[in-house]
């Protein structure tokens, strides 16, 4: 009998930056080549942080 | 895809006071392209390198090029340094409220998602006044989609509403075996991929003389049925297939089944 091989399931929960921690200090340049860090242009505001593989494949 | 649908979400999210940022390890130069042809108006953050992806432990290492033989899909030496695709959500003082990582990356969050993680479900979200509808006896029921497109991978969420009749109830699957529980398929579609229906949890009812307790839906019941295109069909009718038997408190109608379709359109895969 085969058996279909499986993804390994990943918890995620383990995987990055933990729920309850204070996102880490980030200073990446943007679009436009302009230094931006992360919590500075955030101001006080609520935030999505979108990790995504490449905007070219 | 996911950078459109962000985009998508933006003008509300600004309105929210939501701030936006997407990191890759594209390099500027990649990311300035995309930028000006999908019009993006937020950050595009450049990890080249990948240091900030593998300082925050992201890095799609092992599981990339697995989840690539899986599909039969050979793994380039640019792909490596890749972060896993996900959404961190920020508090207001920046510290991370919810996380939401994807297991397979071709499973992707739409707009409608994204605004979703930052602002809640709504769930008091009423169906559209012009969702497509099916009444039977004891049941009303109107489905519809967040959006009236969808993209091959993305998460495509069919949203159902029934109204079961006053005094009435329908049998929960589950429930007592004589009589025929609630059900809600898909017709299938090639190209569609099915997951498992979302419903709440039934409640208990017991009968005068009875001493069996049946489990059933009463009043309003919002379900939700996750689905995927894997290619674009073009315009497509979803159609929903709801089996159901409805009972008074004294007396059982017969089975029914009642049929409703959505309509929508296809769009192209974006690659990002």
């Amino acid at each position: 009998m085969s058996v279909s091989p499986q993804l390994p399931v990943l918890d995620f929960s383990e995987i990055g930056p933990r729920v309850g921690s204070r996102l880490a200090d980030v200073r990446l340049p943007d679009q436009a080549g302009r230094l931006v860090d992360l919590h500075t242009e955030r101001g006080h505001r609520r935030a999505l942080v979108v990790f995504y593989r490449s905007a070219r494949w | 895809m996911q950078l459109v649908e962000l985009q998508d979400a933006w003008q509300n999210l600004q309105r929210k006071r939501v701030a936006i940022f997407a990191i890759s390890y594209d390099s500027v130069e990649v990311l300035a392209e995309f930028a000006e042809k999908r019009r993006i108006s937020y950050p595009l953050l450049s990890d080249e390198g990948s240091h900030t992806i593998r300082a925050f432990g992201l890095l799609n290492e092992e599981h990339l090029v697995q989840q690539h033989a899986f599909y039969g899909i050979q793994t380039r030496e640019e792909q490596l340094g890749v972060a896993y695709p996900g959404t961190l959500v920020l508090n207001a003082q920046g510290v991370i409220s919810d996380k939401y990582f994807e297991q397979s990356y071709r499973v992707r969050p739409t707009a409608r998602i994204f605004e979703e993680y930052a602002l809640g479900k709504s769930t008091a979200a009423s169906p559209p006044k012009d969702a497509p509808r099916a009444t039977g006896r004891g049941l009303e029921v109107r489905v519809w989609t967040d959006a009236r497109t969808y993209r091959p991978y993305q998460q495509v969420r069919l949203h159902v509403h029934l109204v079961v009749a006053p005094d009435m109830h329908v049998f929960a699957s589950s429930g007592a075996e004589e009589f025929t529980p609630l059900s809600l398929q898909m017709e299938p579609l090639d190209g569609l991929e099915v997951g498992q229906p979302a419903l709440p949890a039934p409640r208990r009812l017991g009968f005068k003389g009875l001493e069996e307790q049946f489990l059933v839906y009463e009043g309003s019941i919002r379900g939700m049925i996750p689905l995927r295109f894997t290619k674009n069909l073009g315009p497509s009718a979803l159609t929903l297939h709801v089996k159901y038997q409805a009972c008074t408190s004294t007396l059982c109608f017969p089975p029914t089944t009642l049929r409703v379709a959505v309509s929508l359109d296809g769009l192209d895969l974006i690659r990002d």
